[in-house]
């Protein structure tokens, strides 16, 4: 008899451990696919810059600080490796073009422009996309640290070395909604 | 409270197998009523079976019972995969135009309403042509949803306000109550319309009188169903925008410019009320409180819900009143560049739009220009603004055989306002393709000119007067040359805009075109935006 309880005992603490572990695997894969969706918005965005720089730098001669200050901020950003060195370069690179976008406005030639108004349009859409993108990836991070911080979960994930993932936030400066503030407001 | 929108999507409805039991009992009073008709007045039947009440004999009840269930399930699957084809026809929504720049920007905020809710569901965004404001969501059994968003609401919203109404709708969609409106929508609301178009026809065909009966009690029964619809769902969706956007002053703000508009009334039916930012049906019930006005009404009031909002975000209410007069100055800020031009007698002109510049016989790429007045000059070619206007002319684009109706010029493809009208260089006339009509009228460019005011009024009035002699002299129309169509050559027909706005415009019924002699274009946005009738005087 006290054998039946132990294997039944057994068979449900290996039950619950594969229902733990199967949910951090969950929990992981989406972390990940979340951060697949921020790379594919920084690719984008790193293919775009180019375009908008060559497509403006005629009408804005004065201006090549500006320009130079996008330009090498996109090279820091292409370059950067690991997710914190990532975020921050991306910041950086973020306020480049915002600073690039509030010049733009002192040129109301360049909104004749139909092909330079709509690399605007792609790159202030991409922006918001990286930003809705980090937000995604950051509350799925928390979701995860929770689940491997709080008991009994902690067990599993130790036995099997889960490791968290690391929020990509660039530090306070960073943290305020990029480029909603200076995207294209036609009315007002 | 769920952390992400993947989570929200996994619960689904009971109020969905509610609906399908309130379709199965309609049904089966119906199919009852219907069959304890027979017995009674069907002479030979009761004596048959001995009974007058059907309800005595289980065997009827279970023929009734069951014819009920499976026309109910007919009725369900077919209104549910049909919803959203069904509000696409009737509200004449289309896809995106990739080529128009507020559409394109339409596009890529539906792209990133996807991705801010995981990225799991793929909406269609669509745009339904016409000047009101207002829009809509719609889900079937399919998987399928649509968000659809008026050319009206398009252009008066700014990007922000934009994605966040878009937020909104996305909200309705993912979190599945969109799916149950839909569905009540579909199974009852639908045959509104239908019903009118039947109402109309019953005089000359008096066999349509079931089905008209069939349709009101549907229609009627959409009433009841509107009962059930909470009005909180509404303040959900609102929510549900603002932790998506996280800015709920650009939620208020687009409600405020939908409350104060026209939201469709009478163009979107009454049983789309449900699916709408904001109800197109005017009634007391949506701008007040009580349990009868929640229980009759599917909206809050929308000042009650811009008030939620704005206290989200901090501010008091004065700043959308603050917004709303400010906006006359902004709207001469330059959406457009204004330019001077230098013309050849040497005498500076202007500021003039791009548009304007095209008019003018002798502007070339070699004409000295200038941004500002006294600044510096340059030529028009080295602004890079001609490109646009001569590269119109001739070769470009495949519009080479589409020459101006008075002056014989090839049309040049001119940009206006995001989108592209065919334009004379000389005469200023121009040619709108009528899909784009709506937009071209919506999108406003400015207040319209003292000179054009004052010819509206002068030519509406005349058009009224001379109206009024040909219904009285009962002649069909003026008698004069057609202008022929710049597209296929044909005769166009000269018409009013409509009886509302009594300005003549020639339309080609063939290529679906409409041609703008000079002025006539500004003068028909003038008087829709000011809703100048004959008489009237303009704020």
């Amino acid at each position: 008899m006290a054998g039946l309880i132990l294997i039944a005992a057994i068979a449900l603490f290996s039950l619950w451990m594969v229902f733990i572990y199967n949910r951090l695997v969950r929990l992981r894969n989406d972390v990940g696919s979340a951060w697949s969706q921020i790379d594919v918005q920084l690719k984008r965005r790193h293919d775009l810059i180019p375009n908008l720089v060559a497509a403006v730098k005629g009408y804005m001669d004065f201006e090549r600080d500006t320009l130079e200050r996008v330009v090498s901020a996109r090279a820091a950003a292409a370059a950067a490796v690991g997710i914190h060195e990532k975020a921050v370069s991306e910041g950086r690179l973020t306020r480049a073009i915002d600073g690039l976008f509030m010049v733009m406005e002192n040129y109301p030639v360049l909104k004749s422009s139909e092909n330079v108004m709509h690399l605007q349009e792609e790159l202030v859409s991409t922006e918001n996309r990286i930003a809705f993108a980090r937000q995604f990836y950051n509350d799925l991070v928390a979701n995860l640290r929770t689940k491997l911080e709080v008991f009994p979960d902690t067990i599993i994930a130790s036995l099997f070395s889960f490791r968290s993932a690391e929020y990509f936030s660039a530090g306070e400066e960073d943290m305020a909604l990029p480029s909603a503030g200076l995207s294209m407001r036609r009315n007002d | 409270m769920p952390l992400t929108f993947i989570d929200i999507e996994r619960q689904k409805s009971w109020r969905i197998s509610a609906l399908f039991l309130l379709l199965t009992a309609l049904y089966f009073v119906f199919a009852f009523v219907v069959v304890q008709l027979v017995v009674c007045f069907i002479p030979g039947f009761s004596a048959i079976h001995g009974s007058f009440l059907v309800v005595q004999d289980l065997k009827y009840l279970a023929v009734i019972g069951l014819s009920a269930l499976s026309i109910a399930s007919v009725h369900f699957l077919t209104s549910g995969l049909i919803a959203v084809r069904q509000v696409i026809e009737q509200t004449g929504a289309k896809d995106p135009d990739p080529e128009d720049g507020i559409h394109r920007q339409l596009m890529n905020i539906a792209e990133e309403i996807r991705i801010a809710s995981g990225g799991r569901k793929r909406i269609r965004c669509m745009v339904i042509p016409t000047l009101s404001a207002n829009a809509l969501a719609v889900a079937d059994l399919r998987g399928e949803a649509v968000i659809a968003i008026t050319e009206g609401l398009l252009s008066r919203l700014t990007r922000p306000q934009i994605e966040a109404v878009m937020a909104h709708e996305a909200y309705h969609v993912l979190s599945g109550d969109c799916l149950e409106t839909s569905l009540a929508t579909s199974f009852f609301g639908m045959y509104a319309s239908a019903l009118d178009r039947l109402k109309s026809e019953i005089a000359e065909e008096p066999r349509a009188w079931p089905i008209a009966a069939i349709f009101w009690v549907l229609v009627k029964f959409a009433t009841v169903v509107n009962m059930f619809i909470s009005r909180e769902r509404e303040y959900r969706a609102d929510a549900g925008a603002v932790r998506v956007t996280r800015n709920p002053l650009a939620l208020a703000e687009a409600l405020d410019i939908i409350g104060k508009r026209w939201s469709g009334t009478g163009l979107i039916s009454d049983g789309l009320e449900m699916l709408c930012i904001s109800g197109p049906r005017v009634s007391d019930h949506d701008e007040s409180e009580g349990w009868w006005d929640d229980l009759m009404s599917t909206h809050p009031p929308i000042g009650k819900r811009i008030a939620v909002l704005l206290g989200m975000a901090h501010v008091s209410a004065s700043i959308l009143a603050k917004k709303e007069t400010a906006k006359p100055a902004a709207q001469t800020d330059p959406a457009e560049p204004l330019y001077y031009a230098l013309d050849p007698d040497n005498v500076w002109l202007g500021p003039f739009r791009v548009a304007e510049l095209a008019a003018f016989p002798w502007f070339s790429p070699k004409t000295w220009m200038s941004t500002e007045a006294g600044g510096r000059a340059a030529r028009a070619s080295a602004l890079g603004i001609s490109d646009t206007l001569f590269g119109g002319r001739g070769q470009a684009e495949g519009h080479a055989d589409m020459s101006c109706p008075s002056c014989r010029q090839p049309l040049a493809m001119v940009p206006y306002e995001r989108t592209t009208i065919f334009q004379c260089a000389f005469c200023g006339g121009t040619l709108v393709e009528n899909d784009k009509l709506q937009r071209v009228l919506a999108r406003n460019e400015g207040d319209c000119s003292e000179r054009i005011i004052s010819l509206v009024r002068a030519v509406t009035a005349d058009n009224q007067r001379s109206l009024a002699i040909r219904r009285l002299r009962q002649l069909d129309r003026r008698k004069e040359p057609p202008t022929l169509c710049p597209k296929c050559g044909r005769s166009m027909f000269r018409a009013f805009y409509s009886y509302a706005y009594l300005l003549e415009i020639d339309k080609c019924g063939i290529c679906g075109v409409t041609w703008f002699d000079p002025d006539e274009l500004e003068m028909l946005r003038c008087i829709i935006e000011n809703r100048i009738t004959p008489g009237t005087s303009v704020s």
